[in-house]
This record gives C-alpha cells, sequence and structure tokens, in this order.
C-alpha cells in the first residue's frame, strides 16, 4: 500500500505534501505507486480530480471525515478526505500494491523489488493494507487523519504561520510521518 | 468559477430553491452559447481559409453526411456558413448531442431484409455501373426510408418515426459471411482499428475541424471519429445464432423484364432461398417474409408487356408484389437528371477497408469513385422501398410479434407457465427421463449444446425473436419485459451467449424506453445486467466484439441519460479499457469519452457542485497525452484545447493549475503540441515566436494555439454572468472574492 497525502489551502493550493508507504505487515515505508516515476504526476491529477467529489460530498455529509470518497479505477487508487473548519482539506490517496500476478506488465521494473511487494501483501492481507474501502481502513485512515489533524491545528496556531502558506516545518513533517507509520 | 470560499464547509451551501435557479440557468445559455458558437465559426473560417487543400472540402461533406442523420444535419455541419445559419434553439443544441448517439443506436438495430436477385436482374443493374448487382444499387436508400413510418406497438398504440431503415443484404453474401465468420471474427476488432487509422491518416487536416467544433452548449460534441467507431462496432457483428438482428425479416426476390421464363425463375428462386443451396442456416427461422419484384428495363422493354406478368405475379404470389421501373442505361455526372447515390452509412470494417481501396485507385484514374443514378431511377427506388417497408415488412413483423405474444409469451407469463418452468428446473430430481427427450440432455432438451444454438422453433428461441422484433419495432416495453422473462432461462440451460445476449438487450432496451426515462429507473440493475452480460461474452464465450458492444451501448445510453448515470457510464469506459477490448486509437476514443461523461454532469440545480469539470478536464488532457504520442498533434491540441475549456471553471487564474506537478506537466505538454502540430504543418521552427512567423502561420497558430485569448473570452462571458444570474447573493459573492484572497495572503 502506497499513500500520497496532500493538505490543500481552501484555494486548492497544497500546502503540504508527502508521499510514504506501508509499514505494517513488514512494509518498509517507502511509497511505491504504480505508476512510472515520470508520470508521478498522476498522483497531483487524481487528487486535484477528486476535488469535484470532496466538494459534493462535503454537502451531504455531516461529518468531517469524510471517509472514501472517490476511486481512479485504472491505477486502482482511493481518495479519502476530512474537512477542517477553517477550509483546508486533508486528502490521502491510497493505492493497494500491485498483484504479483499481474506484476508481469508492471512498469516497476526489478523483479525482485515485484516480490517484495507481492510479500507484503501476502502479509498484511490481515491487516489495513489489504482492502481499501474495508471497515477497518476507514477506521485506520480516521485515526491517522485526527492525528494530522491535531498536528496542523498546533501548527496553524503558530505566530510565525499564515494561513495558506505551505507548511515547511520538520516537527510537522516528522509527525505526519510518525503518524502514518502507527496507523497505515 | 468556483470561488475560493465556495469549496469551504464553513459557507452555508448556495440556496438550492430551484425555480429561481432554473430560470437562472436557462437564461445563461444563449450567452454562452452564443460566444462559443462565434468563436468556433471563427475558428472553423480561418482554417479553411488558410488551409487550401483541395482534398479538405470533398472529405468534410462526406463526414458531415456520415456523421449526422438527414433531420439532425442541419444541427452539426462541420462548414462555417451551416454553422452559423444553424444556431436555432439552444435547448434543441443541447439534446442534439446525445439524441444525434440514441438515433445511431436504434438505427443500428434494424430489420435485415435478404436479395435474392436473378442473374438477369443483376446483369441489368451491373450495366448501370453497380458491380455488386441490385441489392448494391437498392442498399443506400433501404437505410433511410424516405418520410414517417408509423408503428404500432402492442398495446395499441401507434408511433410515426422519420429514421426507421432496413439493411439489404445480399441472400448469397449471407452464407458466405456465415460460413468465414470464425477466422473473420477474431479480426474484426483489428480490422475496426485499421478502419480509425485510415479515417486519420486521410482526414488529418479536416478532422481538425469537426472535432473540435463543440456543442452549442459548450458540452463536448461527439466527435466524427467516435461516431464512425460507434457505427462501425455496431455493424461489425454478423449474423449469430444467439440473436436475430442479422436474421433476415424478409426476402426481396426479384427478376426483370428480360427474363424469358418469368414465373419458373421466381419459383426457382424461391425453392433456391428455402430448400436449395441458397438455404440459410439451421439456427434461422426459414419463414420470414417472401417479396416478388419485378425490374422493368424502361428503355428496351415493353410495359404493356411488363404490367401483363406483373398482374399475373399478383394473381400468383399475392400482395407482396412490386414492379420497379428503371432505365437500364449508366448515368454520368453530365447528365441532365443526374442523382448522387447517397453513401452507405452501415459498411462493415471489413467493406469499408476494401471500399475505401476502390475509391482511392478510382480517384487516381481521374474518375469519381460514387456512382450516379437517373432521377427516375431514385425516385422509383425509394417508392418501391417506402413500399416494401411500410405495407409488406412493418405489417408482418407486427402480426408476427402480436401472434408469438399471444401464443407464446402469454402462454409463459401465466401462472402454469411459471409453474412449467419451474417444475423443468427441478425435475432432475425424480426423473431422470425428461433428459431423454434432447438430443443434448441439457437442463431443457431445446437446447442443442453440441452445437450450441436453440432450434429455431423451441419456445426460447421464438421468444428471442420476438423480443427482438419488438426491439426493432422500437416498442422497448414489451421487448425489455421479454428479454427480461427469458433472460434466466438460458441461464439454467447453460447457453451462455444467449444468456448474455438477453442480459445486454434487456438493459439497452430498458436504457432506450423513453417512458422510463421520467421515472427512477433502477439503475443498480441495469449496471447488473450490463455486468453480467459482459461477463458471459467475455469469460465464458470470449467473445470480444460483442462484449466491447454491451460496454460501448451502456457507455453511450447511460451518458445520455444524464444524472448520476453518467458517472456510471464512465466507470463503463474505463472498465473497457480494462479489460483491453481496444487497441490504441481506440484506448484514446475511450479516453475522450470518459471525459465526455463527466464534462456532461451537470451541477445540481442552484448549486455549484456536482459537476466533475476536474475529472473530466484531467481526462481531456491524458487523451491530449496519447494522441500526442500516437502522432496526432492536431487531435491532441484540440483535447488540450477542451481540457483548459473544462478547467477554467474550476481553476483560480488562467490556465495556472495550483499543484506545481501537474502545472510543469501542462506546461510541457502544451509545448509539445505546439511543436509537433507547427512541425506537422511544415514550420520546422520550435523555437521561433508565432510573431516570426510568416502570415498564414500566425493565423493558423494564434487561432490554434493561444490559448489565452480563448479562454479569457470563454470565461470572460460566463462568469460575469453567473455571479449575476446564478446566485442568490450576487452582492455578497463578488466583493468577497478579492478580500478572501488578501485575508489569506496577508
Amino acid at each position: 500500500m502506497s499513500y500520497y497525502f496532500t493538505i490543500l489551502s481552501p484555494t486548492d493550493t497544497p500546502i503540504f505534501n508527502i508521499a510514504f508507504g506501508t509499514s505494517k505487515g513488514g512494509g518498509d515505508g517507502i511509497a511505491r505507486f504504480r505508476f512510472p516515476d515520470t508520470a508521478q504526476y498522476m498522483n497531483q491529477f487524481i487528487i486535484h480530480s477528486s476535488l469535484d467529489i470532496v466538494e459534493e460530498a462535503q454537502w451531504t455529509n455531516g461529518g468531517m471525515y469524510l471517509k472514501h470518497v472517490d476511486t481512479y479505477p485504472p491505477a486502482a487508487a482511493y481518495i479519502s478526505a476530512f474537512l477542517t473548519p477553517s477550509g483546508a482539506r486533508f486528502l490521502l490517496l491510497h493505492q493497494p500494491p500491485q498483484l504479483p500476478s499481474s506484476g508481469s506488465t508492471s512498469t516497476l521494473g526489478a523483479s525482485s523489488l515485484l516480490g517484495a511487494a507481492g510479500s507484503t501483501t501476502r502479509a498484511s492481507s490481515s491487516s489495513v493494507a489489504a482492502n481499501p474501502t474495508s471497515p477497518q481502513t476507514e477506521e485506520a485512515v480516521r485515526q491517522f487523519m485526527n492525528e494530522v489533524y491535531e498536528s496542523y491545528v498546533k501548527t496553524a496556531m503558530s505566530p510565525f504561520y499564515k494561513q495558506g502558506m505551505e507548511i515547511r516545518s520538520p516537527v510537522f513533517r516528522s509527525k505526519i510521518t510518525a503518524a502514518g507509520k502507527k496507523w497505515l | 468559477m468556483t470561488s475560493p470560499g465556495d469549496g469551504t464547509p464553513v459557507k452555508p451551501p448556495p440556496s438550492f430553491s430551484p425555480g429561481v435557479a432554473r430560470n437562472a440557468s436557462k437564461s445563461r445559455y444563449p450567452d454562452e452559447h452564443d460566444a462559443t458558437v462565434s468563436l468556433d465559426a471563427e475558428l472553423a473560417e480561418t482554417r479553411t481559409g488558410s488551409s487550401p487543400t483541395s482534398s479538405l472540402p470533398a472529405t468534410t461533406a462526406e463526414l458531415a453526411i456520415r456523421s449526422a442523420s438527414p433531420q439532425s444535419r442541419s444541427g452539426r455541419s462541420s462548414t462555417p456558413q451551416l454553422a452559423r445559419s444553424s444556431i436555432g434553439s439552444p435547448l434543441d443544441g443541447r439534446f442534439d448531442g446525445s439524441e444525434d448517439i440514441r438515433s445511431l443506436i436504434i438505427r443500428a438495430f434494424s430489420p435485415t431484409v435478404a436479395v435474392h436477385a436473378s442473374e438477369d436482374t443483376d446483369e441489368l443493374v451491373r450495366n448501370k455501373g453497380f458491380k455488386g448487382g441490385f441489392s448494391e444499387l437498392i442498399r443506400p436508400f433501404g437505410e433511410t426510408v424516405p418520410g414517417k413510418v408509423v408503428i404500432r406497438d402492442s398495446i395499441g398504440s401507434s408511433r410515426a418515426w422519420e429514421d426507421y431503415g432496413v439493411r439489404f443484404v445480399n441472400l448469397k453474401g449471407f452464407g458466405e459471411a456465415h460460413a468465414g465468420r470464425d477466422p473473420g471474427r477474431d479480426s474484426s476488432l483489428a480490422q475496426m482499428e485499421e478502419v480509425l487509422e485510415k479515417q486519420l491518416d486521410s482526414g488529418e487536416n479536416s478532422l481538425g475541424g469537426p472535432i473540435s467544433s463543440k456543442d452549442v452548449l459548450g458540452l463536448p460534441a461527439t466527435t466524427p471519429l467516435c461516431k464512425l467507431f460507434l457505427r462501425q462496432l455496431l455493424s461489425t457483428t454478423p449474423a449469430a445464432p444467439h440473436e436475430t438482428f442479422g436474421h433476415p425479416v424478409a426476402s426481396v426476390i426479384s427478376i426483370s423484364s428480360r427474363n424469358t421464363a418469368p414465373l419458373e425463375t421466381l419459383r426457382q428462386l424461391y425453392a433456391e432461398s428455402s430448400t436449395g443451396d441458397r438455404r440459410l442456416p439451421d439456427w434461422v427461422q426459414q419463414e420470414y417474409l417472401r417479396y416478388y419484384v419485378l425490374v422493368h428495363d424502361e428503355e428496351r422493354d415493353d410495359i404493356a408487356e411488363s404490367t401483363r406478368l406483373y398482374d399475373q405475379m399478383k394473381r400468383h404470389f399475392g400482395l407482396h408484389c412490386h414492379l420497379l421501373r428503371l432505365r437500364s442505361s449508366q448515368c454520368v455526372v453530365t447528365d441532365d437528371d443526374s442523382t448522387q447515390v447517397p453513401s452507405c452509412e452501415w459498411l462493415s470494417p471489413r467493406e469499408h477497408l476494401s471500399g475505401v481501396g476502390e475509391a482511392q485507385t478510382l480517384v487516381d484514374l481521374g474518375t469519381d469513385g460514387t456512382p450516379y443514378l437517373f432521377d427516375s431511377d431514385v425516385t422509383a427506388i425509394k417508392s418501391f422501398i417506402r413500399e416494401l417497408i411500410v405495407q409488406s415488412v412493418i405489417p408482418f413483423m407486427e402480426n408476427r410479434v402480436a401472434v408469438w405474444n399471444d401464443q407464446v409469451a402469454s402462454r409463459r407469463r401465466g401462472i402454469s407457465g411459471r409453474f412449467m418452468s419451474m417444475s423443468r428446473r427441478w425435475a432432475g430430481f425424480g426423473s431422470s427421463s425428461r433428459s431423454g427427450i434432447g438430443s443434448s440432455g441439457g437442463n431443457s432438451g431445446n437446447y442443442d449444446s453440441t452445437q450450441n444454438f436453440y432450434s429455431p422453433d423451441s419456445p426460447e428461441a421464438i421468444l428471442r425473436k420476438m423480443a427482438d422484433f419488438a426491439f426493432m419495432l422500437r416498442d422497448w416495453k414489451l421487448a425489455a419485459s421479454t428479454y427480461d422473462m427469458i433472460r434466466s432461462d438460458f441461464g439454467n440451460d447453460k447457453a451462455w451467449k444467449y444468456h448474455a445476449g438477453a442480459h445486454e438487450m434487456c438493459a439497452v432496451s430498458m436504457l432506450l424506453n423513453p417512458l422510463a426515462m421520467s421515472a427512477k429507473i433502477k439503475l443498480e440493475s441495469v449496471d447488473q445486467m450490463f455486468e453480467t452480460a459482459c461477463y458471459s461474452y467475455l469469460t465464458r464465450c470470449s467473445d470480444a466484439p460483442h462484449a466491447l458492444r454491451s460496454l460501448t451501448l451502456a457507455v453511450e445510453l447511460l451518458k445520455s441519460r444524464g444524472g448520476s448515470a453518467t458517472e456510471s457510464a464512465a466507470r463503463w469506459a474505463m472498465r473497457v479499457m480494462d479489460f483491453g477490448l481496444v487497441e490504441s486509437i481506440g484506448q484514446i476514443l475511450f479516453m475522450e469519452r470518459v471525459a465526455a461523461c463527466y464534462a456532461s454532469k451537470t451541477p445540481a440545480t442552484g448549486a455549484k457542485w456536482g459537476a466533475r469539470r476536474r475529472k473530466a478536464g484531467m481526462w481531456s488532457i491524458l487523451a491530449a497525452d496519447q494522441w500526442l504520442k500516437a502522432g496526432k498533434p492536431s487531435l491532441a491540441s484540440s483535447c488540450l484545447e477542451e481540457a483548459e475549456r473544462l478547467y477554467a471553471v474550476v481553476l483560480e487564474a488562467d490556465g495556472v493549475f495550483p499543484m506545481p506537478e501537474m502545472q510543469a506537466f501542462v506546461d510541457n505538454l502544451r509545448h509539445a503540441v505546439k511543436v509537433e502540430y507547427l512541425e506537422a504543418r511544415g514550420f520546422d521552427a520550435p523555437d521561433k515566436t508565432p510573431t516570426e512567423e510568416d502570415p498564414i502561420g500566425t493565423e493558423e497558430t494564434s487561432e490554434k494555439l493561444d490559448k489565452r485569448s480563448h479562454r479569457r473570452s470563454l470565461i470572460g462571458l460566463p462568469a460575469t454572468l453567473d455571479a449575476g444570474n446564478l446566485n442568490m447573493s450576487p452582492g455578497a459573492r463578488n466583493p468577497e472574492d478579492p478580500p478572501n484572497d488578501d485575508f489569506e495572503r496577508a
């Protein structure tokens, strides 16, 4: 499972980006997306396109955590969203690893790497990563989002931070990484 | 137009009052549509004006003819003059796109009429310049029956159709097509791809024009290429046991006045088609309508003689007769009353490939590829076809449907029928003797599992045929209920192709039924049926062409339904790409379709959310990227333009994406498209700025590639109008935007 987490300002500008992989079930925490390295812009395209759905879901869903809102089937990318009262949006793109069977067509290349990804799937099949729409995953993402929200509020309250500014704080980044490690 | 404040959850949702909002959105249409149309006309004008290629008008005209049904032709013409004069009411324009596709799909499933002509008839027609004989002569005219055709449905209400048609096939070709079916079948998809490629190569210049012409409302119009694809796909399927659309409903048996023994020849032709070597395969029901035609040669033979013969024919064969008076000499363009023969709309990929080649050689020889006919001949053929269809074929089909509905279907619908089918299903418990009835020993005994078809007089086959007849008569309600009734039977018999076909057509006829349009139709059940059909076709029968057909129909029909169905349509289009049913060009076409599906989703009334602009924009960008990789920069550029138009509404500033990597990618793409486009046009200077180019180039590129002027002119109008009309609190919104930005930055 690979994750791409973005915080968007109310004007859709990304103020924080991080890509990481799962740490559950022996994962090494490195993101391996299905796109080739030259096509990493796809993550941003998918996130951006899911804003259509987020905008719709925010009026129909009472909570701050909107759960799984959108899917991009060609790459099996799932988007979960979280709204903050200030209008910033947390978007998490999660992508289950490619199955070994279909790995032959993969653009990832090295077979050893693919094998590792396959074993990860099997090892983590009982935990969060296996099914992106399962209740367990929803719950894990919710925990993650709440933790991120807490850190975000603390960062946003800093006197040196102005709304809409990019978040460059290393402390915040490490906190997000820790949350990712803990829950996803 | 989506202001930043709009996206925030803290803001109260915009007003939902539907009445005001609807008015507002209506009043918005004309301006937007004016802007687009004028832009398009301008664009087309400069393009045609500045590109002096001689082949362009011909190809464009040909495309216009093919891409539109006659009654909607004026709606989407590719020439600027027509585009300007056909502005019409904006609402008409909006429905034009989807109605056009629906009409295309409806017309794809029209009755087949076999043509069985005697040697002397074919000889006569060959002298007129039609190498394929009589069937080739009347085939183009059968595709649109002149005037309205009135059809009565099962409950007795009648409805007139303007666009009714039949397909004429040569009975000789029918057997051959079936014999050569298996090798040709796998390659039919490849052939289709080849046709598309050819069309792209031949029309590289001309296709740019129609493709960039947008629907008047700014919704992306169906591109001619996409229609070509759809038409190819729908005409690619040969006659098969599991569906009866390709089976002849009637057969035209014709002789000419040159024949020395006319009645004997007619008898012989009949015998050939019912028992002789022209007999249709076993899975085709043999009791179809026979229609006798006497072709009279106006120039050589005596009409009194022919009339006498015709009277004799009427006495022998009853009412299904016609006297067709043709001139036997060949008509050339220079003749006074020459009329161009319309081109066939429904050509299968194979015919397309051979036909295209033929036309090219003819052009090389300096003659025109399309044959001409005398006016009087055209009138005679048209009235013959109208009489054939209105007085014989339609009543025959109505009659069959009524009889089968009465004798077979109602028995099944009744309580005892249900009990029968149930007891049959569970007959395996007690009596194993039942399985001895059929040679197959299958579940019902009617299905011949060794040859994979039902015999044509088994109730299952008759019900399927009745449903197909009802479908072809456009009585979708009856068709849907009949398909629904039999689809599970096929599953019990493990007749998987029948099973898939019934599910597919059940879903299609449910979607086509205009009465269910208003009611809340159960989209899930339709989705489920397509899912089943697709699984049966693909996994159980590995029949890719049919699977592709059913999924494409799903995409187009769900898209034309609007609302939440469009998302489902987009999902099916992605499934098609995922299954790998289409090759490279098809993939790109389906990307465009996904974009079109999302773009056609309109926001909920009064609200600003609910549209799928970003998704549509993303898919357009991806399609542009793919077109560029396929070496079609002009198509890429129109996709890119489309994407910018879609993004214009949701993006904060002109063409500035909030995400850096996206921005970089789009900038690169823009640049690459520009460079390739210029190279294709013959400018070998990628680093030249537009100002340095010669006048022609400047005109081209400034229209084509300088996106800023376009977008501004497009975004300008809707933005101001939107703020004034759509918004419930215009005073609050407009002054709010700038401070909002300031507040965040300060």
